[in-house]
């Protein structure tokens, strides 16, 4: 019982991470449909920025997210000023093709200009886990997940209540019509990339916090389309109850199935349930599907 | 008509693929002015007010508002010099409140503070729309659909409004409620491009009026005139 509570503990602190990583894949696809196959390259990216801040740099951590977060902030716009929007209007394989060029494309030149500095983000909190009524929980990973929490919150407010959050909402919603009213189109998409640019930081850093090092960070971009196919592709509560069933799911087959197995069936498990929500809710749990009215 | 305008289309072309939609059109729209356009399906008014309003490129001619050659400019800017334009079809976010629609109205106006006093008289003008406010848009009935478009086309404080279809599938009591707006407008100092099928009522509600055919004007002058000429009449009227 306690091994069922500490996994489903685990499963969830784990999970706020994913969401995190998740929204970062959604602000995009809401925003202009385009499926982003990089999200786990933007990620080690991030991570390896807020590294090379603090070893190379020699900047504290509050320093080395904010130099990180700069840096692809710039990354994401010149992403959009110089790929994206002379193929606007071209067709979606064509920009997924592009997600995936990119993504390679930041794996190669992060091995050249990192080349030398360590990857691994020290993380400033104990190591002795917390004893919670009986269930042992990681510190890293509570505060991590706490961390991830707070910022699913502040990007909620910004969606709901900001002016810019109401934008990207309207064009989600429909391009045209956002058009009409006034809205800069790629002003916007510049932003939502922007936005991919700070959340791979955050869920980067965060991620090097519990698993430490920089290694496999790419990996957790696979873990997004089980994430988000559950969830609904345009939906931002989807995607974070998606990611928690993931997260909860991996942590109770790495626990109950793994040993049987010999291991790394956990990581086999979360697509077993993607295609099991492809045959029932193709459009996922909270996604809508797309009524045509002919 | 030798009345100078807030808006003058100057010998418009448009085209789709070989398709010439807009032969040539010019047409002037007087400040706060209602200009009716009617012409049968397939005129070439829509394409018209697309051009207008940037949704489309003419590739020939120029439309002038206070000035200004419009042509070329993307649609936000167009939308930020206060021409607004109500599709055919509505065109509502439909997965949005309506209070969200009627906020992302007012989105090209710089700076906050009017947003709310334009909310109110907006509420004041459709009480419909204050009692709905926190329902989807999509949940709306067709007639209600329609009066929050033209609704949120006035969140912009609009100087041109162009109209497309207003009536179009509505019953004939919203029909009226919608054409009961239209002076309001201009009394505000709104000036309304009107494209609609029902003639009679543009023709009755405009100041001056434009008959396009198959992407030309064919006939123009006071809507009064033209609602008394044979040939309308025959032709878009039903009349004899």
């Amino acid at each position: 019982m306690e091994f069922l509570a500490f996994l489903v503990v685990d499963g969830v602190l784990a999970g706020a991470i994913y969401a995190l990583v998740a929204l970062a894949f959604v602000v995009v696809y809401k925003a202009s449909r385009m499926i982003n196959f990089a999200v786990g390259d933007w990620m080690m990216l991030g991570s390896r920025m807020v590294a090379s801040g603090i070893h190379g740099v020699g900047l504290g951590l509050g320093g080395a997210l904010a130099f990180g977060c700069v840096g692809m902030v710039a990354v994401a716009m010149a992403f959009d000023r110089v790929v994206l929007r002379r193929l606007f209007s071209r067709s979606l394989l064509t920009l997924i093709m592009v997600t995936i060029g990119l993504g390679i494309f930041m794996r190669g030149s992060a091995a050249l200009v990192f080349a030398g500095l360590p990857g691994g983000i020290a993380r400033p909190l104990p190591l002795d886990p917390l004893v919670i009524v009986g269930v042992p929980v990681a510190v890293e990973k509570l505060v991590a997940a706490a961390i991830a929490g707070a910022c699913i919150g502040a990007l909620s407010w910004f969606f709901h209540g900001s002016r810019t959050g109401l934008a990207l909402r309207a064009i989600a919603s429909d391009q045209q019509v956002a058009m009409a009213v006034g809205i800069d189109l790629h002003r916007h998409f510049a932003i939502a990339w922007g936005l991919v640019g700070v959340l791979s930081v955050l869920s980067g850093t965060l991620w090097s916090f519990v698993a430490g090092g920089g290694f496999g960070i790419e990996l957790l971009g696979l873990k997004v389309f089980p994430i988000v196919i559950v969830g609904g592709l345009d939906s931002f509560p989807g995607s974070i109850i998606g990611a928690f069933i993931v997260g909860i799911l991996e942590s109770l087959t790495a626990g109950y199935v793994d040993p049987l197995v010999g291991g790394g069936f956990s990581h086999v498990a979360s697509y077993l349930v993607l295609m099991a929500a492809l045959f029932v809710r193709p459009y996922g749990l909270f996604g809508r599907p797309d009524i045509v009215r002919v | 008509m030798a009345v100078s305008g807030l808006l003058e289309v100057d010998d418009l072309h448009v085209s789709y693929g070989r398709i010439r939609a807009v032969q040539g059109v010019s047409l002037t729209v007087p400040d706060a002015a209602v200009v009716a356009l009617i012409g049968a399906n397939g005129a070439g008014k829509s394409t018209l007010l697309r051009a207008i309003s940037g949704i489309i490129r003419p590739h020939r001619g120029a439309v002038r508002y206070l000035g200004e050659d419009l042509v070329g400019l993307p649609v936000h800017q167009i939308v930020r010099r206060r021409v607004i334009h109500v599709p055919e079809g509505r065109g509502m976010l439909a997965r949005m409140t309506v209070l969200e629609n009627l906020r992302l109205g007012g989105f090209a106006l710089k700076g906050a503070g009017h947003g709310k006093s334009d909310l109110e008289r907006v509420f004041a003008l459709f009480p419909v729309l204050r009692e709905r406010r926190a329902q989807l848009a999509g949940s709306l009935s067709g007639g209600e659909q329609q009066i929050l478009a033209i609704a949120r086309a006035m969140m912009a404080r609009p100087r041109l409004l162009m109209l497309d279809e207003p009536s179009l599938g509505l019953a004939p009591l919203l029909v009226r409620e919608i054409f009961r707006i239209i002076p309001r407008l201009t009394a505000e100092g709104t000036a309304v491009l009107l494209v609609e099928q029902n003639a009679r009522m543009a023709l009755q509600c405009a100041a001056y009026a434009y008959v396009l055919q198959t992407g030309r004007v064919v006939l123009s002058g006071r809507a009064a005139d033209l609602l008394a000429a044979p040939e309308v009449q025959h032709a878009y009227l039903g009349a004899g």
